[in-house]
């Protein structure tokens, strides 16, 4: 039955994370971002409190298999928690421990004893994090690009390369990298290792400072004949062999993309709707309730509403795919693509309210710094649009 | 005759700014950022090349150039940093009120200073749009002759820096007023992180201050017209100037992308890129005419100039903020960090339209004056 209303265990984790993001994430925002980190003592509270960020799943019923047949509802439960937190403040959501967008590559690829040995770090003793290392100098969206070699050895392989952008890269206890076994092999040569802290020849060389996000940890990495064990090749040797020609690692790192699209865009519809919000309560309070400025602010807020809600519709249904095991790359895309537009042009908005006021000390001009990237990170707008483009055209045997 | 081509003068001296603009601004403009003010050697060098006096009269010691000239400078000038160039000290956005009331006794002293020691700086404060919302107390009563003047201001750029204040406002019984005001605030230190940091943005707080009837510089109709004149005058000169940052944020995306490679070629190959380049071209190419266009009826003393003006600074609003964002999404990941410049044009351009004017507003005032068929006052 067609319905958009949540269900018991949805709401809940929606008013649940909603609480925390009001009370504890939001009041910290703006000085997480005149810090540039968010303060150890705080992550260290959250923590004990069992508050972590899981991209891959909030729960949700169990799987199919299970003995009651209940629906699974994972990656609407990640949607709805995700578009709460960020709502509280996008960068100090993406520093909440846990795996992150490590999490994903792991449990859909990682042996049980990877899953069990990684997964199970993220205690409420201290707070942990993973991290995702695809990234580097001249491969982005092009992650066929890798240039990163992984040499065999005696007993694991030797990664040498460089990696950029990697969110809690210099904090994670232990970082999913992507590498080839021969750049000639392509797609086919790729390889995911999980590469832990402290390995010798692994280090971060530096910390970026950006536009926005500033709170969050963005990393460069650099593996100078690491040495790592066979145990930490992700799914073992045995994937990549019965995978046989297939380019096995390289669908690592894109496998997780259909569950964590949906996620990063319910992050960019919380920042829309964080600006949204905070601007429809000082407009209520301070605009004419006639005239030009009225009628002013109230296209603009009803065009900001209706995209937030159109964003918000594509992802709970990529979600919903997700959920019930329907193939949805066109849809992930397709919400990561327009929630990623519509978030930057909803603070845009807000900030053309608020005025030269909106200058100084707004959260809105914050926001709108922060969500420039979510055009970009997970596959930039013409990534996705090539994805939705080339599922459309499908049909007609064009590639595009 | 319909021509595009830049008098010989203007050509030299656009080449001037530009070169001023390359070598001296964009090489300064992330420690200006951080050190959140323009270098002073800098701005005395932009002031002995006559880049701070463009607007300024003859008898100032200006150039007082037409607008035409003027447009094509600012924006060479902001090719360099917008940031840099709206921190430039001086006459700033009061430069079209000296022009156009540079005989004025209540200027004299501004004038003196400015001759003297060259480096006071002016700003305007207009509230002379009394519906608009959010941010500014300020309140303007007449007492008798002088006026009294309490309240704050919203965001001001040069705030941190000004020794003189304009004040376009009307008073409690509507009726429009320009006063100068000499020092009479106090500026509040502010915590402002989005974009134009070198440019002294700030609030001012009045307290009771009283202007004589000598700084009370024009009142009533007169003193309308007069703000109707500068406001088109600044609508032209900061669309130039966003012009100039769009043209930046072009050419840096236009190399980039040229030189960037993914998938096994350039990433210009491959249209998602090329044609938003284009669209970028086409964008900053419209806002360059439209802003000559309204450049050349003030310079005519046309009754159109508000109208085009109004149009010109909308229209160069929605482009700064399209192209730089355009520019830093076409670095990818490279695009937001601060490694690279384009993420700092997009916040300062944001910073920018923020600070001059709703877009909308723009639009709607274009709208009434196409519905009512207004005639416009002269701007010269
Ligand atoms: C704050 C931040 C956090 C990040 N976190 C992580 C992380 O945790 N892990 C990780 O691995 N990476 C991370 N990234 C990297 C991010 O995923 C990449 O920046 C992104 O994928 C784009 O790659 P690129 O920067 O190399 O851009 P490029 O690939 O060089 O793209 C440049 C431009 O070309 C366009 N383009 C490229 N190919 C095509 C095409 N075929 N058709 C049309 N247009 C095209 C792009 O859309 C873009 O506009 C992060 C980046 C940032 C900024």
């Amino acid at each position: 039955m067609i319905s958009f209303e949540l269900s018991e265990q949805q709401n809940q984790i929606k008013e649940m994370t909603h609480w925390f993001a009001e009370n504890e994430i939001r009041p910290m925002a703006l000085e997480a971002d005149r810090l540039g980190k968010v303060p150890d003592d705080w992550l260290h509270q959250v923590n004990q409190m069992g508050i972590q960020l899981n991209t891959s799943s909030f729960g949700g019923g169990g799987k199919s298999s299970g003995k009651r047949k209940k629906e699974r509802e994972g990656n609407r439960m990640g949607v709805l928690a995700t578009e709460e937190m960020a709502w509280g403040d996008p960068a100090v959501t993406l520093s909440l421990p846990g795996a992150g967008l490590g999490g994903p590559p792991i449990e859909s690829s990682g042996t049980a004893e990877q899953k069990e040995r990684f997964l199970s770090i993220f205690t409420t003793d201290k707070p942990r994090w993973g991290a995702y290392a695809l990234t580097e100098p001249e491969a982005g969206s092009d992650a066929s690009g890798v240039r990163t070699t992984a040499r065999k050895v005696d007993g694991g392989y030797i990664l040498n390369g460089q990696k950029i952008f990697i969110t809690n890269g210099g904090r994670a206890s232990w970082l999913v990298v992507f590498a080839t076994v021969d750049p000639k092999l392509g797609r086919a040569g790729q390889r995911a290792f999980v590469v832990e802290k402290g390995t010798p020849g692994f280090s971060c060389t530096k910390l970026v400072k950006k536009m926005g996000l500033r709170a969050n940890e963005t990393a460069e990495l650099l593996l100078e004949d690491c040495y790592v064990r066979t145990e930490n090749l992700l799914g073992g040797e045995e994937l990549y062999e019965t995978s046989g020609s297939k380019p096995s690692g390289f669908q690592v790192a894109m496998k997780t993309f259909d569950s964590t699209r949906p996620i990063v865009a319910s992050m960019a519809i919380g920042i829309a709707r964080a600006a949204y919000e905070y601007t429809l309560d000082i407009v209520k309070k301070e605009y004419p309730k006639q005239g030009n400025y009225f009628h002013l602010a109230s296209e603009i807020l009803a065009e900001a509403e209706q995209d937030i809600q159109a964003a918000r519709l594509l992802t709970w249904e990529a979600a919903w795919m997700a959920d019930h095991g329907i193939a949805n790359a066109k849809e992930a895309a397709m919400c990561k693509a327009y929630a990623g537009q519509i978030a930057l042009d909803v603070c845009a908005k807000s900030l053309e309210l608020l005025g030269p006021t909106g200058l100084e000390g707004h959260l809105v001009e914050k926001l709108y710094r922060d969500v420039k990237v979510f055009d970009i990170f997970e596959g930039t707008n013409e990534v996705q649009h090539l994805v939705i483009a080339r599922r459309q055209y499908a049909p007609y045997d064009i590639r595009v | 005759m319909i021509s595009f081509q830049a008098t010989d003068d203007e050509l030299a001296f656009v080449a001037v700014a530009k070169e001023f603009a390359k070598d001296r601004i964009r090489v300064q403009a992330r420690e200006s950022e951080q050190v959140e003010k323009v270098n002073e050697d800098l701005i005395e060098e932009a002031n002995e090349l006559g880049f701070l006096a463009l607007e300024l009269p003859e008898d100032w010691d200006g150039l007082e150039l037409p607008l035409i000239t003027q447009t094509q400078i600012m924006k060479a000038l902001s090719y360099g940093d917008l940031g840099i160039v709206q921190g430039f000290t001086g006459a700033g956005d009061a430069a079209s009120l000296f022009r156009l009331l540079f005989e004025h006794p209540g200027l004299q002293q501004v004038k003196d200073d400015n001759l003297t020691q060259g480096d006071s700086t002016t700003i305007l404060v207009d509230l002379s749009d009394t519906e608009k919302p959010l941010g500014s107390t300020v309140s303007v009563q007449k007492d008798g002759n002088s006026y009294l003047v309490n309240g704050k201001t919203e965001p001001i750029r040069l705030a941190q820096y000004a020794d003189t204040c304009v004040l376009f406002a009307k008073d409690q019984d509507g009726s429009p007023v320009i006063l100068l005001l000499n020092d009479d605030w106090t500026v509040e230190d502010g915590d402002y992180r989005l974009g134009l940091l070198a440019a002294g943005i700030g609030k001012l707080t009045f307290e009771d201050v009283r202007v004589p009837e000598s700084s009370v510089l024009a009142t009533g109709t007169k003193a309308a017209l007069i703000m109707k004149k500068v406001q088109t005058r600044n609508y032209i000169i900061h669309a130039a100037k966003q012009n100039g940052l769009m043209e930046a944020a072009l050419d840096y995306a236009t190399e980039y992308t040229a030189g960037r490679k993914a998938f096994g070629q350039e990433i210009a190959k491959f249209q998602g890129v090329s044609f938003k380049i284009a669209k970028m071209a086409i964008e900053t190419r419209i806002v360059n005419h439209l802003t000559w266009e309204a450049a050349l009826k003030a310079d005519e003393d046309s009754a159109m100039a508000h109208g085009l003006a109004l149009r010109a600074i909308h229209r160069a609003h929605k482009g700064v903020r399209f192209v730089t964002d355009a520019a830093v999404q076409l670095l990818g990941g490279h695009g937001f960090i601060q490694e690279f410049p384009v993420e700092k044009w997009m916040r300062d351009a944001q910073a920018q339209v923020a600070l001059y004017g709703r877009e909308r507003d723009y639009l709607t005032q274009r709208g009434a004056e196409i519905l009512s068929g207004q005639v416009e006052v002269p701007v010269e």
